[in-house]
């Protein structure tokens, strides 16, 4: 009886498992597959024709990247200041815990509540228009507590000798900061930007009314009023709106060229990142 | 979790204090944070102040939603909000508190961090592309399914449900998995020692000191499917106003339906911003929503120690 409770207890958790492993395994295969066959070189270096039906995805891949690039800019130095904010400057226990409940809650903000509020300020109350300005600002606000927290964690695993150092060494607070801890803890930063943008570069819903539109955009010639083309935009428009089966074939394409893109920055983030939260687990 | 620099304020509490330029940035940065994150909140309930006064607590109850007519009522929505999450975390809940148990308990430790990056690039795939793998795979798995019950489309309540099932499955993991990792392994020795087998040390000893970490785990993953619109809205069927005449029968579940997300990502919201009216009842929806997946996320993160509260999405 006690033997047959461990064994079906561990059986039912690989189930679990193998099940979870499946799926990843099916949707990564299906985009594989079936994207493989719809890339090719003039796919990835000719712009958009015929809504989607040939053509290729350049400025869909350019506009996604100006984005992030935006986001990285806006994202790099207030997500910055809220871990130093947290680590250095707060004294007390509870404001550093109700700061770290903000960014909690803040990563817990419904994409379309951004892109809604995006729409809002940037666009209209700004006047900044449908623009890669307003939707790499927006961006850049979104991936911030996934950048704090990661520098915060890697922060608190900086061993207590390094600070007592400095300040035995008659360092200032700001010393400090630029001199020990921003270098020692700039793995962390990167880690945490990549993150960011890697779930950056597949949203949708904030961009959808404030950066992008499906075609008609090449490369920005200014700041405001100047929308790009984006992948996942293309990809959400592509896979209800299009009737043509070229079109159709050609979405997978484009959904291989995100993935692609995504596992790419969560890939190099990812070594890094898996040592930095195991170490704050334990600690 | 004390700070870094403690030591270097004792030379001198009025020197420490002072206002570098460091920390003048860190303030200036960190205020516009907050300013930011105020903006939203503030900027939604603002304005969706004409639809409140329009409807009143109609507008929450209400289950007529014609814009043409100025009828407003966000009812059917939060309804489809609730249904697509439950089924969501119906599915997960189990398969993901399984397998994070498998991955902590059974799993032999250099095996891990493969595993645990194989959970993290799950977690990674962009919501758009889940839509599409539900557009062209499951959409058509779910109307041969429900054939019997003869189903408009393959659009429906239940295909979202599962969609998001799947895509929340990674957070349900990777936050079970630390919070059973979280219990010392000393215990788990202790508990084998005195004769408990593997299954038994889990029930007894990891579980209950695991318990409440496996909670957080599921509200931040509710959080989540809350907060999830693209991939709902390529698969629910955005039908407006599907109130149920019987709340406990499954049939809302074959039929299309319209969330808060779904309604807001659509179309709508472009035609919306010319009438003041209009636009305060789709602020309003965002409101709605945005207060939903606070309340959840907030009860979730509280559960954990905050050392553990990694952003949940991750």
């Amino acid at each position: 009886m006690r033997r047959a409770l461990d064994r079906g207890l561990i059986l039912a958790g690989g189930i679990c498992a193998a099940l979870a492993a499946g799926v990843l395994a099916t949707i990564l295969g299906a985009i594989t597959w079936r994207g493989a066959s719809a890339i090719s070189w003039p796919f990835l270096t000719e712009q958009i024709q015929r809504a989607g039906a040939s053509g290729g995805v350049l400025f869909n891949i350019s506009g996604t990247l100006i984005l992030l690039g935006a986001a990285l800019l806006v994202s790099l130095p207030v997500a910055s200041a809220l871990a130093l904010l947290h680590s250095v400057y707060l004294r007390s226990e509870r404001a550093r815990q109700r700061l770290w409940m903000l960014l909690a809650v803040w990563s817990g903000v419904p994409s379309i509540v951004f892109g809604l509020f995006g729409l809002m300020l940037f666009v209209k109350t700004f006047g900044w228009g449908k623009s890669w300005l307003s939707g790499g600002v927006l961006l850049g606000m979104m991936m911030l507590p996934t950048v704090s927290v990661a520098l915060i964690e890697r922060i608190h695993s900086l061993p207590r000798k390094y600070g007592e150092a400095a300040a035995a060494l008659g360092l200032s607070q700001s010393q400090v900061i630029w001199s020990v801890i921003l270098p020692q803890c700039a793995n962390g930063l990167v880690t945490g930007l990549l993150l960011g943008l890697a779930r950056a570069a597949g949203e949708t819903a904030p961009i959808m009314f404030t950066a992008t539109i499906f075609s008609g955009a090449a490369l920005p010639h200014g700041i405001q009023d100047s929308p790009v083309l984006t992948l996942p935009y293309h990809i959400f428009v592509l896979s209800q709106d299009s009737l043509d089966p070229a079109a159709g074939a050609r979405v997978w394409g484009a959904a291989l060229v995100l993935l692609g893109l995504v596992m790419a920055l969560s890939l190099v983030a990812l070594p890094a990142r898996l040592r930095i939260h195991e170490e704050a687990l334990r600690g | 979790m004390e700070p870094v620099t403690d030591a270097g304020r004792s030379k001198s509490r009025a020197a420490a204090a002072r206002w570098s330029g460091t920390r003048v940035m860190t303030f200036a940065f960190s205020a516009l944070a907050l300013a930011f994150f105020a903006a939203m909140v503030l900027m939604l309930i603002g304005q969706s102040v004409p639809v409140w006064r329009h409807e009143g607590f109609g507008y929450l109850t209400g289950t007529q939603w014609f814009f043409q007519h100025h009828e407003f009522g966000a009812r059917a929505m939060i309804y489809g909000t609730v249904v697509v999450s439950t089924v969501a975390l119906a599915l997960a809940a189990p398969i993901g508190w399984g397998a994070a148990l498998f991955t902590s308990e059974v799993l032999p430790g250099r095996w891990r961090l493969p595993v645990k990056a194989s959970i993290e690039l799950l977690a990674g795939i962009p919501s758009v592309i889940y839509g599409l793998l539900g557009i062209l795979l499951l959409r058509e798995r779910v109307y041969d399914a429900l054939q019997p019950f003869e189903p408009v489309s393959g659009d429906t309540l239940l295909t979202a449900g599962i969609l998001l099932a799947v895509m929340v499955l990674p957070t349900v993991m990777t936050l079970c998995d630390d919070a059973l990792r979280g219990v010392p392994a000393a215990q788990r020795l202790a508990a084998r020692g005195l004769g408990l087998t593997r299954a038994e040390a889990v029930l007894t000893v990891v579980l209950p000191q695991a318990w409440r970490g496996m909670v957080a785990a599921l509200l931040l993953a509710t959080g989540r499917a809350l907060g999830e619109g693209i991939a709902v809205f390529m698969v629910v069927g955005r039908q407006d106003n599907q109130w149920p005449e019987n709340l406990f029968s499954l049939r809302p579940l074959m039929e299309a339906g319209q969330t808060l997300n779904s309604k807001l990502v659509g179309s709508e919201t472009n035609i919306a911003y010319g009438d003041p009216l209009h636009w305060a009842a789709m602020g309003g929806l965002g409101l709605i929503l945005l207060v939903m997946t606070l309340g959840i996320t907030w009860a979730g993160a509280r559960m954990i120690r905050p050392k553990e509260v990694h952003a949940p999405r991750a």
